[in-house]
């Protein structure tokens, strides 16, 4: 979008699902740039946060943290990471839609309506194929 | 019994001690001793959001949980209660608190600290404080998950723990 800051985003989870979910983006959409993967493996609270802080402080403009189970470390992490900046959005139960669609609009988004556009379509990749 | 479970773990509340051990032992009550947190309103909620509905949470200063863990002994509530490190956990036994097992639940790496098992790395302030809650009388039981492996862990161990830092 002209005049504003791409997004970057962080894929922050519980063993290498966050890695795996850039690899297959990348197997779809081609080698990409703003987008990374870190695991909570191996890292107390305090670790975590400073991890998500050198991330966070890479870069200026805004910034999204997608983390896989709310509740956990990573959610936690990511907060008290972010504190209330409005500029900082974090979103749980990441899945690949969301990825995807991170991806493919952040270049013609503003900040919040990208935000919700990728809330929206990882509620909607959710669904029923089969069983009754 | 009120305290169902006392876990060294620094990452406090999460997954393993909410969905993990909270399903197991079903508390009323995840009592976190943390200065510091308990100092910070936004830390208080970021952390006290992780709890289910169905179980209670509070989050005190060390002193404080001291106070709260007798209060609970009266009430018969039971408790998991946290620390983020052994010498917070031997501060509450010093205090009084009903503390004969602790659960070393989770001690991540950092600069300056040892592995002494896949989940529990050391530095020599950490290993005083588990040598202190030994000779407190309290049994140390290193143990990440429900059913995952237990290892006792003795003054011997310990000792030689001391020797490879």
């Amino acid at each position: 979008m002209e005049g504003s800051v791409m997004m970057r985003a962080l894929v922050i989870t519980h063993g290498d699902i966050g890695e795996e979910f850039v690899k297959v983006a990348e197997l779809i959409l081609g080698p990409l740039e703003g987008l990374e993967a870190a695991s909570n493996a191996g890292h107390s609270a305090e670790a975590l946060i400073e991890l998500i802080n050198n991330w966070l402080d890479r870069e200026e403009g805004p910034a999204l943290i997608m983390i896989d189970d709310y509740g956990g470390s990573c959610a936690t992490a990511a907060q008290l990471a972010c504190g209330e900046r409005k500029d900082r959005f974090i979103l749980g139960g990441v899945n690949l839609a969301m990825v995807l669609g991170f991806l493919t609009w952040r270049e013609n988004s503003e900040a919040e309506v990208l935000v919700q556009r990728i809330v929206d379509k990882g509620r909607e990749a959710i669904v029923r194929l089969g069983g009754s | 019994m009120s305290v169902a479970l006392a876990r060294i773990d620094d990452r406090m509340i999460h997954g393993q001690v909410t969905a993990g051990w909270g399903q197991q032992l079903r508390p009323d009550l995840i009592l976190l001793a943390n200065n510091a947190i308990a100092a910070d309103a936004w830390q208080q909620r970021v952390y006290a959001a992780s709890v289910p509905p169905e179980i209670g949470v509070e989050i005190l200063s060390v002193a404080a949980a001291a106070v709260r863990l007798a209060k609970a002994e009266e009430t018969g509530e039971s408790v998991l209660l946290l620390t983020g490190s052994p010498g917070e956990m031997s501060e509450l036994v010093r205090l009084g608190a009903p503390i004969d097992r602790v659960n070393v639940g989770g001690m991540h790496f950092s600069a300056g600290k040892s592995e002494m098992l896949p989940f529990v790395y050391v530095d020599r302030q950490d290993l005083i404080g588990l040598a202190r809650l030994l000779d407190q009388g309290v049994d140390l039981m290193a143990q990440q998950v429900p059913g995952g492996r237990e290892h006792p862990l003795d003054d011997e161990q310990l000792r030689a723990m001391g020797e490879r830092l």
